[in-house]
């Protein structure tokens, strides 16, 4: 079974690399010493700060950047990558989050996958047929690193390790995959087969953000998601597109805790009001519907 | 009278309000739309909408249209209202006037020449809870007021995060200040600088603070000081940076305080008045001119913050520690 390491950054001076550093030594994680292009794909979704748990904290992924030149070089080629979206433009996206100083600051490449050479790839996935044009920079990566959120989603029940990789999809409209999203989601992660996940949960958006201080690591995705799932109140057999990954072999649903006892994030963590099907169309519908003038109501 | 015949130039999100809420109107009627997109377009159509142009210029050159709203992004907003004004409509263009006092003196100038009307969309000044508040310091109950607090808080151009939405895009002028003429002072402020002169009365002085939280080139968060001649002081307090949504004015007088935080029925009521002014052959509230002293009082605050030199940046703090 996987192993999937959950820690907490909450004590004084245990800052975020001390707890990226103690989830891998507790998955037992080496760098490998001759990978010389890495590639760490953050979840920019839109163009939220972290603090509202939607995006990846760019000083997260500093630190990750900073071990990963410890542990392997100093000089190795890191490439940060996020391709553009319905509502979102990379190139505003990395200057507004912050990832253009971050990365000015430490030396990294700023990749916007829809920008990027592609090479056609086919997949199928649970009897459909897929064709995605695949990044360069992703296919010729020697080590891929996701570092994900955890949140609910509509479509897809939650979106961490295994929805994460949907953004290394380099075509910009990424909403015509929705009618069959489960499936897309577990094609692109066939074709893009990520090394390791590392969890930037130090802030979480389930009903509302909130600070979790949770860092988690593992090389097995559909382990992390299922872990993931657990903690977000839900049953990852029934999330589909964990399921399907399993089922397609790309990793184990059961998994092996190390560290902190997960359950005392699952009690932390900001369930969502329990829903009646007809009502949560209604609201998605009624938002739809009203735009940009209707207030939060999660 | 006939029922005045209005044309809509631009259908971004306010553009869309303003198309509703004109379908809706007994004492109007939306003749025309133009919109550069043509699901804008279709959209009118389906409304109802007879006549659609991918021009505004061919709107304009509808005789039997007495009016025209323009709802378009601000770099183009001098160059649309005088030419609506040279084709002889009455106007109602949406705030901030211009992206800088010389574009809104042209657009003032252009009014004048051609002798027709302008109003400016602020509509706070037509929100019932806004306009009780002018009421009580009208009527004394608050004594004399001495200090305002408006704030305007959002996510601005941005989508707030909802679970059962999927975001919006942000249209690309947003993102360059030579389009948008300045960021959250000028977007937000000059809805909260309007509202507080009309509140309080003639501005003497101004200083500001100005915040650039997510690196744009423009300012998503601002403090601006605001000194009246009667000695009374007004905060504009702004903000793209939020999810959450704070709109609110608080009045602190001699006698009794009072706050107005709920905006509601703004966008209904500034067209209909506009559309009583045409009627009724009056000037506009908040004309031109009205809206010329908040634009040179924002000019004031960004000189002063250049003057100043106290922006910041503090979103990479961390990473800078």
């Amino acid at each position: 079974m996987s192993l999937v390491s959950f820690v907490r950054v909450q004590k004084k001076g245990h800052s975020m690399k001390q707890g990226i550093l103690e989830a891998l030594e507790l998955i037992n994680y080496v760098f490998p010493r001759e990978a010389r292009s890495i590639l760490i794909k953050p979840n920019l979704c839109y163009y939220w700060d972290y603090s509202t748990g939607q995006t990846t904290d760019p000083e997260f992924v500093a630190a990750l950047i900073t071990i990963i030149r410890e542990r392997i070089s100093a000089n190795v080629d890191i490439s940060v990558a996020e391709s553009d979206a319905s509502a979102m433009k990379c190139r505003h996206a990395f200057r507004i989050l912050g990832y253009e100083k971050m990365a000015e600051k430490y030396d990294v490449k700023l990749v916007n996958l829809s920008e990027d050479k592609t090479e056609k790839v086919e997949v199928s996935t649970n009897g459909q047929h897929f064709e995605f044009m695949v990044p360069k920079t992703i296919l010729g990566a020697d080590l891929r690193i996701n570092v994900p959120k955890i949140k609910y989603m509509v479509r897809t029940e939650i979106s961490c390790a295994l929805k994460n990789i949907f953004g290394c999809n380099s075509n910009p409209n990424k909403s015509r995959y929705h009618s069959r999203l489960d499936e897309t989601i577990v094609a692109l992660n066939k074709i893009m087969k990520f090394d390791l996940t590392i969890l930037d949960g130090i802030i979480v958006v389930g009903s509302k953000p909130r600070r979790l201080d949770l860092v988690m690591a593992s090389e097995d995705p559909v382990a992390f998601d299922s872990a993931a799932a657990r903690i977000a109140g839900l049953n990852p057999n029934s999330v589909k597109h964990i399921a399907l990954a399993s089922k397609e072999g790309l990793g184990s649903i059961s998994f092996v805790p190390k560290g902190v006892d997960f359950k005392l994030f699952v009690q932390s963590w900001p369930k969502r009001e329990l829903r009646l099907p007809g009502l949560h169309l209604a609201k998605s519908l009624i938002t739809k519907a009203r735009g940009s003038l209707i207030k939060d109501t999660v | 009278m006939n029922k005045i015949k209005l044309g809509l130039i631009g259908l971004g999100s306010v553009g869309k309000v303003h198309l509703g809420n004109c379908l809706k109107m007994a004492q109007a009627e939306l003749l025309a739309v133009s919109d550069v997109s043509k699901r804008g377009l279709n959209f009118a159509k389906k409304m109802g909408v007879k006549k659609t142009f991918s021009d505004y210029r061919e709107l304009l050159n509808q005789k039997d249209l007495d009016a025209v709203i323009i709802a378009l992004p601000t770099h183009l907003h001098a160059a649309c209202a005088k030419e609506a004004a040279e084709a002889g409509k009455d106007i109602f263009l949406e705030k901030p006037l211009a992206r800088n006092v010389s574009e809104g003196r042209e657009i003032t100038s252009s009014i004048q020449k051609h002798g027709v009307r302008l109003m400016i969309g602020y509509p706070f000044r037509f929100s019932p809870p806004f306009q009780a508040l002018k009421a009580r310091i009208l009527s004394g109950e608050l004594g004399e007021v001495q200090i305002a607090i408006a704030t305007n808080i959002s996510a601005g151009p941005f989508s707030h995060r909802t679970e059962n939405s999927i975001p919006r895009p942000v249209p690309e002028w947003w993102f360059k200040k030579e389009l948008t003429g300045g960021g959250v002072l000028l977007d937000l402020g000059s809805h909260m600088i309007n509202l507080t002169r009309w509140y309080l009365g003639k501005v003497s002085s101004v200083e500001s603070y100005l915040g650039h939280r997510f690196n744009l080139e423009q300012e998503d968060h601002a403090i601006c000081m605001l000194k009246f001649e009667h000695g009374q002081i007004a905060i504009i307090n702004v903000g793209w940076f939020s999810q959450d949504w704070q709109t609110k004015v608080e009045l602190f007088g001699t006698v009794g305080h009072a706050i107005a935080a709920k905006f509601e029925k703004g966008y209904t009521n500034e067209i209909q008045y506009f559309v009583h002014c045409i009627k009724d052959d009056l000037q506009p509230m908040t004309s031109g001119d009205d809206a010329l002293k908040d634009l040179e009082i924002i000019t004031q605050a960004y000189e002063h913050q250049l003057r100043s030199r106290v922006a910041t940046n503090t979103y990479l703090h961390r990473l800078e520690e």
